[in-house]
């Protein structure tokens, strides 16, 4: 997977994440139904929670971070 | 000695201060807002909260975290306060793990005389129909404290048994987060005065406080609804723990499967504590705000076009039952999983089948969270959700089944030998096989349709719960006795006190039973004689003061005991549990040195098989 | 069976003291980290429950009447926000010490600024400011939007706190670049913050069609 530690990878999660809120913006203004809202939030919220809020260090061993 | 070095006088002190804190921090800022100064809701809203955390300022419950935001590194305090008598440390923060269970066990203890003391008074109005003693209102109050005070005291005495044994069982020096464990412990002290304030108010509707009732009651469900909040979270936290200690503490060699027994079921009960009881903070909350600040959540509200533009009320009955069904298996898997560990002990013989008994554990918790909609069904919720919700609830008999063969199973052909601690482990089994039977009669749609708010629930729920909970959990002070003070209790009285209790609960259950089959409801103060059922009532009275009687010699015979008993010594009970394997009573630091698991941790009476060994000590 | 050792010298002894160092962080390091998602996963029980009320009041069919460029714009407030978080702590991680605290100075800046935008545009305190358009106690719509937005400003509030509290130790040296749980847990918990609202903000202002409440 990606390196997780640099600032590039991050500056990239950020800008996935804010198409994917403008995605939702126009799927609402639309009136696609709730549970396709609701996938693309779950995408999102994946995301944050393996990039930013580094989910894998509970199963990895390292203590270093 | 001052008195205010007790931790629990500067708490309360820290109590009532914060509690006038709080109300005049919300009578000031209504003045600032415009408003009138007094609204008695909001007033005592702002108190309790604010009394709750002065509380724990007051105690000191958080000091070491209030000194890491500054940057100050606190060392974890050992052994009894300084220039002060032992037994001080009972009294205030304390960090061991065996002092926190010790807390925990006689809060509990002292909430179950309590709570079981509001029964008393009013099985005695229900004695005899008509209305002798009680009025009808304070008859409702006495009766939902007891409700809510022996729940809190299950709640406790659960956390008690899981603080005090699951790190000596692993083997682990303490919890995972000892402070959190004291935080854990000291909120559930505020919020039980909190909720004993509340008698003065009176609050009526049951323990349930379905809305909305319980929004236009006295003003005592303010306090309901932070007390029980603030020992939910409580239940959070202490579980939270619990299951960091049992994941990442285990010593050497102890795989998940190597685990005492009890083990399993404490981390099948956290499971759910952790999660589900947010719903019923979540629920109290909202019932605390609809009140306070008239937010519509569960009140419906008609608009000119007849449309709801409110709340729903039957959307608490789901929040509430979300917890609180699960919540009834937390209060009985541990009581199970006692009932698990001491018959190996008592039979000589290994668990028969432990991989399914520790799975059923994680089963019935599991399913568990599917099945609350049986409470619910003459709430007149969607009626197909009533086979959908009968279905999910007869699925759990499967798992408890599981759990009887394997009692059985290690029962049979056993070298069984009937100290007080085995009585009443098996006093549970008989107890709780009254419960069980009687559930499936209430989850099928079908009858609980006519049970329902019977004496025939009264019944089934105070069987399950006496098998569950009351029963293991004295088999377990019984059992842990001699691990706490190093002294054994007086056999006799303990004998005595199980051959009272035992019949004499028995006769309760089933007269409860009766009588709601005759159609006694719950929660009157007063029934007509011409139902049938006054003989009936009469017999729930007495074998409820029996009962009552058999604990007072249960606790004379602890108190003395403590005292004049005989001196126990490591492991009166020939157990291979590591904790018998120590010092009685146990030590400040447990385990001198780490221990290592070598077998399996019930193989009784199988030549040459050992479940621990110490590291250091010649093996490695 | 063999009994465990128990010499009253060797009980008094506490084992920790013996190999602290290393060893010991790691070990406890894990169980911090354990217990932080473990108190996530509870929480999320608690934020479930209100997305429950909302669907259950609501309908998947009807939504207050909201200002969707005030949502959109708090959104992504929150959403920088979590990237300067993010940043911030990688910077610890690199031993930055400058780029940290610029970083999650501005991290509790846009948080401030997510909840300044809450108060004023969606509970509507400061009426001169803002016309207040739902009151908690008019009908289910105020109420519930009270209920979410509430709950998750009492967290956005406690991430700012901590937030401050985690840039003063950093500032006084109180982390490392190997060290620095005060700064995970913080970073962790305001990207948690933000996961909340990630759900939230549909099921507030995207789902459904917009009602107009007549009382």
């Amino acid at each position: 997977m990606f390196k997780q530690s640099g600032y590039g990878i991050v500056i990239l999660i950020g800008l996935i994440l804010a198409a994917l809120t403008i995605l939702e913006f126009f799927m609402g203004i639309n009136h696609i139904g709730a549970a396709l809202l609701m996938l693309v939030a779950s995408l999102k919220a994946i995301l944050v929670i393996y990039f930013f809020m580094h989910v894998s260090r509970l199963w990895t061993a390292e203590g270093e971070h | 000695m001052r008195l205010t070095s007790l931790g629990v006088v500067r708490g309360l002190v820290g109590y009532f201060a914060g509690m006038l804190i709080g109300m005049a921090v919300v009578v000031i800022s209504r003045l600032v807002l415009g408003m009138s100064a007094w609204d008695q809701e909001a007033v005592w809203v702002g108190g309790i909260i604010f009394s709750i955390i002065g509380f724990l300022l007051g105690v000191g419950a958080m000091s070491d975290w209030l000194k890491w935001t500054r940057g100050v590194q606190t060392p974890l305090r050992h052994g009894p306060p300084v220039n002060q008598p032992a037994w001080t440390r009972y009294f205030g923060v304390d960090y061991n793990h065996k002092v926190i269970g010790i807390q925990y066990g006689v809060t509990a203890f002292m909430l179950l005389v309590v709570g079981g003391s509001f029964a008393l008074i009013f099985r005695s109005e229900l004695a005899d129909s008509g209305i002798t003693f009680l009025q009808p209102g304070t008859y409702n109050t006495v009766l939902s404290m007891h409700g809510w005070v022996a729940l809190a005291a299950i709640l406790l005495g659960i956390a008690g048994i899981a603080n005090y044994l699951v790190p000596l069982m692993i083997g682990a020096e303490d919890m995972a987060f000892p402070r959190l464990n004291a935080f854990a412990y000291w909120l559930n002290v505020p919020a039980i005065v909190t909720l004993l304030i509340s008698m003065l108010f009176g609050w009526d509707s049951g323990w349930t406080a379905y809305p909305p009732l319980s929004l236009r009651g006295p003003v005592g469900y303010q306090m309901v609804f932070w007390a029980i909040f603030g020992i939910g979270l409580s239940s959070i936290l202490g579980s939270l723990n619990l299951i960091v200690t049992m994941l990442l503490m285990r010593p050497k060699g102890m795989t998940l499967f190597r685990m005492p027994i009890l083990c399993w079921a404490i981390l099948a009960t956290s499971i759910i504590q952790l999660t589900a009881t947010q719903l019923i903070g979540q629920a109290f909350l909202m019932l605390s705000f609809e009140r306070t600040l008239g937010m519509p959540l569960f009140n419906p509200i008609y608009n000119a076009a007849g449309e709801n533009i409110g709340g729903q009320p039957i959307l608490f009955q789901h929040l509430f039952w979300f917890y609180s069904h699960p919540a009834v298996y937390v209060f009985v898997l541990p009581g199970l999983g006692i009932i698990s560990e001491l018959l190996p002990v008592f039979s000589r013989k290994p668990l028969f089948g432990y991989r399914w008994v520790a799975l059923s554990s994680l089963a019935i918790a599991l399913v568990g969270f599917l099945v609350w909609g049986h409470h619910m069904f003459t709430s007149g919720y969607q009626p197909y959700l009533r086979v959908v919700f009968m279905i999910s609830t007869l699925l759990v008999a499967v798992p408890t089944g599981v759990k009887f063969f394997s009692w059985l199973g290690t029962l049979w052909g056993g070298r069984l030998t009937f100290q007080t601690p085995m009585l009443f482990t098996l006093g549970a089994i008989s107890v709780f096989l009254i419960g069980g039977l009687s559930g499936p009669i209430l989850a099928t749609a079908a009858t609980d349709l006519f049970l329902h708010d019977t004496y025939f629930i009264v019944g089934h729920f105070h069987a399950t719960i006496f098998g569950g909970f009351v029963f293991p959990f004295f088999a377990a002070i019984y059992y842990w006795y001699p691990k706490i003070t190093g002294r054994m209790y007086n056999e006799t009285m303990g004998k005595l006190h199980f051959w009272l209790m035992t019949p004499g609960f028995w006769l309760m259950s089933l007269a409860q039973m009766t009588a709601g089959t005759m159609g006694m409801r719950r929660r009157i103060a007063d029934y007509d004689p011409a139902l049938g059922v006054e003989n009936v009532q009469l017999l729930v009275t007495i074998a409820g003061f029996v009962i009552a009687f058999s604990i007072l010699i249960m606790i004379y015979n602890l108190f003395t005991s403590a005292e004049v008993g005989v001196l126990a010594g490591n492991n009166p009970w020939r157990s291979r549990s590591p904790e018998w394997q120590i010092p009685s009573p146990a030590p400040e630091h447990s385990y001198a040195r780490p221990i290592t698991v070598v077998g399996e941790p019930y193989d009784y009476g199988l030549a040459g098989s050992t479940y621990i060994a110490t590291a250091g000590a010649g093996d490695d | 069976m063999a009994a465990v050792t128990t010499s009253a010298q060797a009980a008094a002894l506490h084992p920790h003291d013996a190999h602290a160092g290393h060893d010991h962080y790691a070990a406890q390091l894990r169980m911090n980290r354990l217990g932080l998602w473990l108190f996530f996963i509870s929480e999320g029980f608690l934020f479930g429950g209100l997305l429950t009320v909302r669907f259950f009041l609501w309908g998947a069919d009807t939504r207050p009447e909201l200002d969707q460029t005030i949502g959109l714009i708090v959104t992504s407030v929150l959403l920088i926000s979590s990237v300067s978080m993010r940043l911030a702590e990688t910077a610890m991680e690199r031993g930055n010490r400058k780029a940290f605290s610029v970083f999650i100075l501005l991290t509790a800046l846009f948080g401030l600024i997510f909840l300044g935008g809450v108060m004023v545009f969606e509970w509507g305190l400061f009426p001169s400011l803002y016309p207040a358009h739902l009151t908690p106690w008019g009908d289910k719509y105020g109420a519930v939007v009270f209920a979410m937005t509430g709950m998750h400003a009492l967290h956005v509030i406690s991430g700012i706190i901590f937030i401050l509290i985690v840039w003063n130790l950093a500032r006084k040296g109180n982390f490392s670049q190997e060290r620095h749980w005060g700064v995970e847990s913080c970073a962790i918990y305001w990207h948690y913050v933000d996961v909340v609202w990630i759900f939230f903000y549909p099921a507030l202002y995207l789902i459904g069609n917009a009602v107009h409440v007549t009382h």
